[in-house]
């Protein structure tokens, strides 16, 4: 049986795994974006991919449409990550200088250089993953998930106040915090192109 | 002229509501213009962190590992199934708090005859306790992430957030005591606050669900209890896991 986005939300709402089982499959990758952003390596994001279907099976006769299923799944997806990122009390960057590496071939800067580049591109870009990495291993969990939901995800600041669990105002100012880190941290890239 | 700080900039490039008047100065002023543009080619780098691409068959591979973790169908509302699960985890932390308490106030005469206890150390105790309280928190948790994700509610779905409320009060009050009693205060104080809340959940009015719900989400947002909970408890797996057991 094939379902549209509603309709399966809508069965999967009355515990029918088959339609759950359509929104998993058509929202992984998006939510594997986040937690990949958030966590910094391919392992921990793809065991917090599952965290966040796991608990949205459970929660999602809680789920009200007032957002999209897939922002409500971000919100949980965040959420899950935040107590993941806590509890380990760190940030495991994939970048690597490569070589042993057996993630190297996913480390999120090598990407930068993609499409042919010319030896000029690829040693900016080589730069901006030297100081990028440690730019944002250096945000703290709710500065970084802020920064990741406002600049990548385009959420809007309620929203990640909604999914950090804080009000908008302190959503707001942990995002000045992090671009001013970033910023700090990035500005001699930022000027150089 | 006043000047866009560096938060107005921000708000501008994420094109943030009610940014009209700084958009407006910034066509204007040279100043703030060259620091927009700088700001822009910061983040600008931001753009270019690309996440490793997932094959296809990744969402297949994602329902093939969470199936079977999906035993327990998802229910329309809360019925009998689901209050055991609940009933059955306030319970072991129970029994976990008398495990504790057996060894702590029972001896040298143990109310409960458990050689096991008995054996136990002021440590290992102490461990069980911490384990008590972060599943405790972890139960608010659940309960606050419901209350803060509903906006509209049904009488029967706000009766059983009303037990599972109570329950905590309950089970709370146990853990308090238990650490007053070593004179803990820090996280005494937070199970404190985290039960004149759960007190007020408990006694959430019948006859406007939809918005003693939403009551319930602006106290937990004025005072930012959620995420002090997922702090506090993360803290505690955190020590826990890292063989400290001190509250």
């Amino acid at each position: 049986m094939s379902y549209g986005e509603d309709a399966a939300l809508e069965q999967a709402r009355s515990g029918d795994s088959d339609a759950f089982r359509v929104l998993v499959e058509r929202h992984s990758t998006a939510v594997f974006r986040l937690a990949y952003r958030m966590t910094g390596n391919e392992t921990d994001a793809e065991d917090m991919v599952q965290e966040t279907f796991l608990r949205a099976w459970k929660e999602i006769r809680r789920f009200d449409g007032r957002a999209s299923f897939g922002t409500w799944l971000h919100r949980i997806c965040a959420n899950r990550t935040v107590d993941f990122l806590r509890s380990r009390n760190r940030w495991q960057p994939a970048l690597t200088s490569g070589g042993d590496n057996p993630d190297a071939e996913h480390d999120p800067f090598r990407s930068l250089a993609s499409d042919e580049p010319s030896p000029e591109r690829a040693a900016q870009s080589a730069e901006a993953g030297a100081m990028l990495e440690p730019a944002i291993a250096a945000l703290s969990e709710i500065e970084r998930t802020a920064f990741v939901l406002r600049h990548y995800e385009g959420l809007p600041i309620d929203e990640i106040a909604s999914a950090l669990g804080v009000q908008a105002g302190a959503a707001r100012h942990s995002i000045f915090r992090a671009v001013r880190k970033l910023r700090r941290a990035l500005e001699p890239i930022g000027s150089a192109q | 002229m006043t000047h866009l700080t560096e938060e107005d900039q921000i708000l501008v490039y994420y094109n943030e509501p009610g940014t009209n008047n700084a958009k407006k100065h910034l066509a204007e002023c040279a100043e703030c213009k060259a620091a927009a543009d700088s700001l822009a080619r910061a983040l600008s780098v931001c753009n270019e962190w690309t996440v490793p691409e997932r094959p296809p068959e990744f969402g297949h591979d994602v329902w093939i590992r969470l199936a079977p973790q999906l035993d327990v169908p998802a229910r329309k509302a809360p019925g009998w199934h689901g209050f055991r699960l609940w009933a059955a985890a306030a319970g072991f932390a129970v029994l976990l708090l008398a495990v504790f308490l057996a060894g702590r106030y029972s001896r040298p005469t143990p109310v409960m005859d458990a050689p096991v206890m008995a054996a136990l150390s002021d440590q290992a105790r102490e461990r069980i306790l911490a384990i008590a309280v972060a599943d405790h928190l972890d139960r608010v948790q659940i309960l606050l992430t419901e209350i803060s994700n509903t906006s509209e509610t049904s009488p029967e779905v706000l009766a059983a957030d009303r037990d599972r409320a109570e329950d905590l009060v309950q089970e709370g009050r146990l853990m308090r005591q238990s650490l007053e009693a070593q004179g803990e205060s820090a996280t005494t104080s937070f199970l404190d606050e985290v039960e004149r809340f759960l007190v007020e959940a408990a006694h959430a009015p019948d006859s406007a669900p939809t918005q003693a719900v939403a009551d319930l989400r602006d106290r937990i947002e004025a005072g930012s209890l959620l995420f002090k909970v997922q702090i506090v408890e993360s803290n505690l797996r955190s020590n826990l896991s890292n063989g400290e057991h001190k509250l």
